[in-house]
């Protein structure tokens, strides 16, 4: 049972995660604005749900889609500025990006709880002694293949392919003919559709509310612990994670769930310096 | 960080070792810190300015600029990014709460105390920098922020309710109102950042430096990496342990609430807005920030009246948009930090009217 719920958040986290390694790869940013980005995902979609009174999917769509232009909006707005300043001054900026979205949604829905309201149908579904939700099903699913296309995406598009060549050096691949504003724009766009679809997932079973973005908080360890190049790894990254929260938090409880994975994570760093799948630096003096 | 090099202005030389190596090397400059200590310390004595609610500020300001130091140490000059300065400044307060209210030592006897335990905590987390870099070191600092929290809330009894802790006293001056806490605060402050940046010119900043542009050349140059990386997150988080030390002391109460993942990231915010490397640029940052963070907390109250028809809590939300603006219009103006845009009005001053 633990380690079903496990995997069903796990695949959540690793979609988050996954989010991060697009902005990481192709500007080499760690964005602390994701747990937020996704709040505002999850808002919009209930925004959309609730008081627009959508269909399911239209509601999805319009979510996702808004979730696209917020991240290319935040690149366009603040990170294209900083293009060739210090590294850390941008990810400075993504902190104090946390901030507004964070108000942001406070100003617009307030702070507390929103009135649940549920993604998918709920049903149970018994499997022996498992006791499985549709709705968490559906979750586990989507998010898995939303996670799945991503990957495919970056690994046979041409699209995908100037990403990764991005990732590799800016001035090459822009003397190649390829926009390196358009593919920066475009990583944090899909970085935007990641967080959303894991915001709304994961509002579907915890409620829409502020705590969201600390989910934030927890797919950066499976990002980290996958590798920051690699999208595979995020996703078995987020999976290993959610796997641990929900064990850990079930045997110790007290919220163990969450230092547990940074324990895990220090513990992976120190046998494996870049993460499972990560890229290994080599330095020349 | 790309610094302006200090050239003494015309007509100042150094003759020998001693006086190229002086802190204060002009006149002016002298002047101008002793008028500025001279102010510092007199302005409890000003009227207008001796309310509680200024000095408060300042003395939050001060406890601050201790712990950013400590921050910009290991952050700044050495490379290595913290992100859980607030865990250790929560490990020092502690130390030195628990050992003045529950074992009877005086505040004065469990600082440094204090500031071992924290070291000692920061020293364990610092290992994994040996293998570690960048973003990746980060993440085990914050991880060190949230495993600390964890332990405090659920592994100890005693930090996991908060205790009260009494003030301070010397001979028969108790420090317990901000006027009097002032001086303490003021003291401390300003004894450790003379501290901070006589270590950052010496043999230990220079190889701080030298690990932080190229830790493999600094190793060619027969730095040893490990302890040096290691004596960098033990004076980085002593600073913490120091701060935290004064600030249970100040409050008069250890709570954990005090040290947060927020706390660690402001931290953080503070000294790249003020300058990384930079001895003033973390205390430009700190000022910057405190006097941002305080206009939402006067203008918040203001703002709830008027946007009534807003949801609940939408007047802090308005206010954290506008400071995250404010920030990041800051940040994408200034990238290098306030220190950067200090020397050169430094430069121009010195340099006018010819400045080419």
């Amino acid at each position: 049972m633990l380690v079903i719920s496990g995997a069903m958040n796990g695949a959540i986290y690793g979609l988050v995660a996954l989010g991060f390694v697009l902005v990481y790869k192709a500007s080499a940013v760690l964005n602390f604005a994701q747990g937020y980005m996704l709040l505002l995902g999850a808002y919009l979609f209930w925004f959309s749900r609730v008081t627009l009174g959508l269909p399911l999917v239209a509601a999805l769509l319009l979510s996702v889609g808004a979730g696209f232009l917020v991240g290319i909006l935040i690149e366009r707005l603040t990170l294209r500025r900083l293009i060739g300043q210090p590294l850390i001054s941008m990810i400075t900026v993504t902190i104090f990006l946390s901030l507004v979205l964070e108000g942001l949604v406070s100003m617009i829905w307030g702070t507390y709880p929103l009135q649940h309201v549920t993604v998918f149908h709920d049903s149970t579904i018994r499997l022996g002694r498992l006791v499985l939700t549709t709705q968490s099903l559906l979750a586990f699913g989507l998010a898995l293949s939303v996670a799945g296309a991503l990957i495919a995406f970056f690994r046979f598009t041409r699209m995908g392919l100037a990403m990764r060549g991005v990732a590799e050096g800016h001035q090459i691949v822009q003397s190649m003919g390829i926009s390196v504003r358009r593919i920066l724009s475009l990583s944090w766009g899909l970085a935007g559709i990641a967080a959303s679809i894991g915001g709304i997932l994961m509002g579907g079973t915890l409620g829409f509310q502020l705590g969201l973005s600390q989910i934030g908080l927890l797919a950066i360890p499976a990002a980290f612990i996958g590798g920051l190049e690699s999208p595979e790894g995020a996703v078995l990254g987020g999976l290993l994670i959610g796997l641990s929260e929900s064990i850990v938090s079930g045997y110790v409880g007290n919220a163990a769930g969450v230092p547990a994975a940074f324990v895990i994570l220090i513990a992976t760093m120190l046998f494996r310096p870049y993460g499972f799948f990560g890229l290994e630096r080599i330095e020349r003096v | 960080m790309a610094r302006v090099p200090f050239y003494p202005p015309s007509g100042v030389y150094a003759d020998s070792y001693a006086k190229d190596m002086r802190i204060l090397k002009t006149g002016t400059q002298r002047f101008l810190t002793v008028a500025g200590l001279v102010l510092l310390f007199a302005l409890p004595l000003i009227p207008g300015l001796n309310g509680s609610y200024y000095l408060r500020l300042i003395i939050g300001a001060g406890i601050t600029v201790i712990a950013c130091l400590g921050l910009n140490i290991l952050t700044g000059y050495c490379g290595q990014l913290n992100v859980g300065q607030s865990a250790f400044v929560m490990v020092g307060a502690f130390a030195s709460g628990m050992l003045t209210a529950f074992h009877g030592w005086s505040f004065w006897a469990s600082v440094v105390p204090g500031g071992l335990a924290a070291a000692a905590v920061g020293v364990l987390f610092g290992i994994p920098s040996v293998r570690l870099k960048g973003l990746y070191l980060a993440l085990t600092t914050l991880g060190a922020q949230i495993i600390l929290t964890w332990v405090a809330l659920y592994g100890i009894t005693v930090t996991a309710a908060g205790f009260s802790v009494s003030p301070v006293r010397l001979g028969p001056v108790v420090f317990n109102t901000p006027q009097k806490f002032y001086y303490l605060a003021m003291g401390f402050t300003v004894v450790m950042t003379f501290v901070a940046r006589n270590l950052m010119r010496s043999r230990l900043g220079r190889a701080f430096i030298a690990i932080r542009d190229n830790d493999r050349a600094a190793e060619g140059m027969g730095i040893d990496i490990f302890k040096y990386k290691l004596l960098a997150f033990a004076i980085c988080t002593f600073y913490a342990g120091v701060a935290g030390a004064l600030l249970v002391h100040y409050m008069m109460w250890a709570q954990l609430e005090s040290f947060t993942l927020q706390d660690s990231v402001w931290y953080l915010a503070m000294i790249i807005v003020g300058g990384l490397g930079s001895i003033e640029g973390t205390v430009f940052g700190v000022l910057f920030i405190t006097v941002l963070k305080e206009l939402v907390l006067v203008v918040g109250p203001m703002a709830q009246g008027k946007l009534s028809f807003l949801p609940m809590g939408a007047a802090s939300g308005l206010l954290l948009v506008i400071i995250g603006s404010i920030a990041i219009f800051f940040g994408v103006l200034e990238p290098r930090g306030m220190a950067h845009r200090w020397s050169l009005i430094k430069a121009f001053y010195r340099l006018w009217p010819f400045g080419y």
